[in-house]
């Protein structure tokens, strides 16, 4: 049965990094020794703090030593998470979604016997994806019903020398966590066609270059990976043919409508004690709709965004009547992102000309929620995606 | 009913066309990515654009000016926020307070004032309102609130009006040679009845320029922070009569209405830029394989855009010719206050298109979307918003 009614662990593991997030992260997060430079670094120091709460095996089982938790609840820490930082809350995200599949799915016992330990005793191991390749131009609505490709090209090249290693050379580019990850999961051509590989940074051959934060639009870490006779041994390859596996849209939603919140929470706050037009703000009628429809945003947005993540939950014993077709993570995504957006603005028009002054935190909620809604190939390209699944284009 | 601009008129626009391309366009990039907000300033483009009049423009002719017209100035505005829309406002806050001069100062003060301010192209106008207790309450006075309203406070000594306090956010703070000051003169009656305007030249001893604060968008546009500790100006730099700064009649030069139709002109212009970015990736940029402007949803958006950017046009030449006629409506305020919708639907609408770019997203069509936030609390804010409905329902 449908059921959004949070256990017992659920809301422990909330309250914790809730607390957390009050006591050491906000107060870094909203100082204006980091709001005002354009080009901030990231603040690694948080996020090995939060690291140590088991964040960054939230999602692989409890059997390999993780928590164990399932998207709804991955979903629930990086909202909380991201009221704190989102940057914070997006480098954590990523290494326990490709940890927990890594772990859980992807790697053989060889594998993860060789790579868990270090992973599970190092707080600051985190993993990285490599697929995006440097040429590749997304595109928008090219793929509406016409035939499907096999993906993006993938021009980085792995071959095999003499002794049976992979040797990779090629560039990934605006590659999350990049600049802290110990381990690479790359994707690269052979002659038998395209395959991932794990490549631990300390292999050697490996390059990141940090994508300037100020302009870079991206939230956590991003950088590009140059790979250059980068050499590892054969027993890396992961037998895997789709990328589809890495899709994280839920968490990254769910780290929007943290942002989101940070906003609500600082409009709501600020808006009790702002005395203009004879009493405190919020008692003007046109101020208080605008904090109830901003928190009406964030409870629409985060019950899409958690019915998608119950239902990747529950989706193998779930009875075909009960799924729509509909790829429910696309639809989360654009509904959550337009409206959070709006609901990030209008927090920020309580604040008046601080609104946006950069010592302020609100221009960052601002720009953060654009970016989400500016994220992957844009809105139109998901919708016509939706589109599709409407038309019943195959 | 004639839509056709005169000659002169037409001069004007082609002449700040010019002025935007060759002048402001290239710098304005760079004037905006300067981190520290008291740099961002470039004197030598204020000084170029004095030399061709844009600083004077709305002196009238009598007294050493160009005396354009409101059409006049509502096209020049445009043409130069389709360069730089804090550089067009950098000018046109010149012209606010040129109106101001033209409109409530003595023979006298005009004498003393206008002339250095005519030979001198880096003399600019600043006007000081807001106070850290006294924002939205500058806009919309809550009635009979003792409380409400600034706290600068003004007290008579011989000659000399003495003055204590603070103002925040002001205009062209740091950078400005003359200022038109509201002051408390009245503590005992609402400030309705309480405020005094005066013309404090920069060098007024016990006067000091404050903090430059760091805005997320319109950043070559400077706002500072004012202190005063015993500052000392002359009676004979008093506007109008003491307690009667907030009783000026509608007229129709008054400084209100043109910045009404300022902040309106000035968003038509960072439309036209808007559009322009989009209408030449549409032609240009090539996706999938194929021109961009191909795709029926980069149409679709490319029209909404210029509707809506034709929209905002005619209703601000309107409100121009209005203003030329002599007609007082509550246009101005409508049009300001539509500004707010139209100018950041269509930067965001222009982002849309160039999600289709990837990488980062190009940081003009970023700046235009900064820039356009600022309309949310000068513009388009439920004070500025209720403030205009007031006129109309009375």
């Amino acid at each position: 049965m449908y059921n959004l009614n949070l256990n017992e662990e659920q809301i422990a593991i909330r309250d914790t990094v809730c607390d957390f997030v009050k006591n050491e992260i906000t107060p870094v997060a909203v100082h204006p020794d980091r709001l005002e430079p354009f080009d901030p670094p990231l603040p690694t120091e948080l996020i090995d703090q939060a690291a140590e709460l088991g964040l960054r095996a939230l999602s692989i089982s409890e059997e390999f030593g993780g928590a164990g938790a399932d998207m709804l609840t991955c979903c629930i820490v990086a909202e909380e998470l991201a009221v704190g930082d989102a940057d914070v809350a997006s480098v954590l995200a990523e290494t326990a979604n490709l940890a927990g599949i890594l772990f859980g799915k992807l790697l053989n016992k060889e594998q993860r016997e060789r790579l868990l330990p270090e992973f599970l005793e190092d707080n600051k191991y985190h993993i990285a994806l490599a697929s995006s390749e440097a040429e590749f131009d997304g595109w928008i609505g090219n793929n509406y019903c016409r035939s499907k490709t096999d993906g993006s090209p993938v021009n980085t090249k792995a071959v095999q020398d003499v002794n049976g290693n992979w040797v990779i050379n090629g560039t990934k580019t605006r590659v999350s966590n990049a600049t802290v990850a110990k381990l690479f999961v790359v994707q690269a051509d052979t002659k038998d066609g395209p395959i991932l590989l794990i490549a631990p940074k300390e292999a050697g051959g490996i390059i990141v270059n940090e994508i300037n934060r100020d302009g870079g639009w991206y939230i956590g870490s991003c950088g590009d990976v140059i790979f250059t006779d980068c050499t590892i041994s054969e027993e890396n390859i992961i037998n895997l043919n789709t990328m589809d596996v890495f899709e994280n849209v839920g968490i990254s939603c769910a780290i929007n409508v943290g942002v989101a919140r940070a906003a609500f929470e600082a409009a709501v706050e600020y808006s009790k004690i702002r005395i203009q037009g004879g009493g405190p703000i919020i008692q003007h009628q046109a101020i208080g709709a605008k904090l109830a429809e901003v928190a009406i945003s964030l409870e629409v947005a985060r019950t899409i965004i958690w019915r998608a993540a119950w239902t990747s939950d529950n989706e193998s014993t779930m009875s075909e009547g009960n799924l729509t077709g509909l790829p429910l993570n696309n639809i989360a995504h654009i509904s959550s992102t337009e409206i959070l957006y709006k609901a990030a603005k209008d927090s920020a028009e309580c604040f008046g000309a601080m609104g946006v002054m950069r010592d302020m935190p609100l221009q960052k909620f601002i720009h953060q929620t654009r970016m989400f809604l500016h994220s992957r190939s844009g809105n139109d390209d998901s919708k016509l995606q939706i589109a599709e699944a409407v038309a019943g284009y195959e | 009913m004639d839509f056709l601009l005169n000659e002169e008129q037409l001069e004007w626009q082609m002449k700040a066309r010019k002025f935007a391309e060759e002048e402001i366009k290239p710098i304005s990039l760079a004037r905006d990515k300067i981190a520290n907000p008291a740099d961002t300033i470039d004197w030598e483009l204020i000084k170029k654009g004095s030399k061709i009049g844009l600083r004077t423009a709305v002196v009238p002719k009598e007294q050493g000016g160009h005396g354009i017209d409101y059409v006049t100035q509502a096209l020049v505005m445009a043409e130069l926020a389709k360069g730089d829309s804090a550089m067009s406002k950098t000018f046109s806050q010149c012209w606010k307070w040129s109106h101001a001069i033209a409109a409530v100062c003595t023979d006298e003060q005009r004498k003393r004032f206008l002339k250095p301010f005519l030979d001198d192209d880096t003399f600019v106008f600043g006007s000081g309102q807001t106070e850290a207790n006294s924002g939205s309450d500058n806009r919309m006075p809550p009635v009979g609130d003792l409380k409400a309203g600034p706290r600068l406070r003004a007290e008579l000594d011989g000659d000399f009006w003495v003055l204590n306090g603070e103002k925040q956010f002001i205009a062209n703070g740091n950078i400005a040679k003359l200022f038109f000051l509201t002051v408390r003169t009245d503590f005992s009656v609402p400030f309705t009845d309480g405020t005094t305007s005066l013309l404090v030249p920069w060098d007024t001893p016990g006067f000091r320029r404050g903090k430059c604060y760091n805005k997320s968008g319109w950043r070559f546009y400077q706002n500072g922070e004012m202190i005063f500790e015993n500052a000392r100006v002359p009676v004979s730099n008093q506007i109008g009569e003491t307690n009667m700064a907030l009783h000026k009649g509608d007229g129709d030069s008054s400084g209100d209405m043109f910045g009404d139709l300022e902040l309106a002109a000035n968003a038509l212009g960072i439309c036209d830029s808007a559009c322009e970015k989009a209408i030449s990736l549409g032609q240009n940029h090539t996706s999938g394989g194929e021109l961009l402007k191909e795709q029926q949803l980069v149409r679709l958006k490319i029209g909404r855009m210029s509707m809506l950017t034709e929209a905002l046009r005619s209703y601000v030449m309107r409100v121009a010719w209005e203003h030329d006629q002599r007609i007082h409506s509550t246009n101005a305020g409508l049009v300001m206050n539509l500004s707010t919708d139209t100018v950041q639907e269509v930067t965001e609408l222009c982002m849309d298109i160039y999600d289709n770019v990837s990488g980062p997203m190009d940081a003009g069509v970023d700046k235009l979307v900064r820039d356009s936030f600022i309309w949310s609390h000068l513009a388009g804010d439920s004070v500025q918003r209720l403030k205009v409905a007031g006129r109309i329902i009375k």
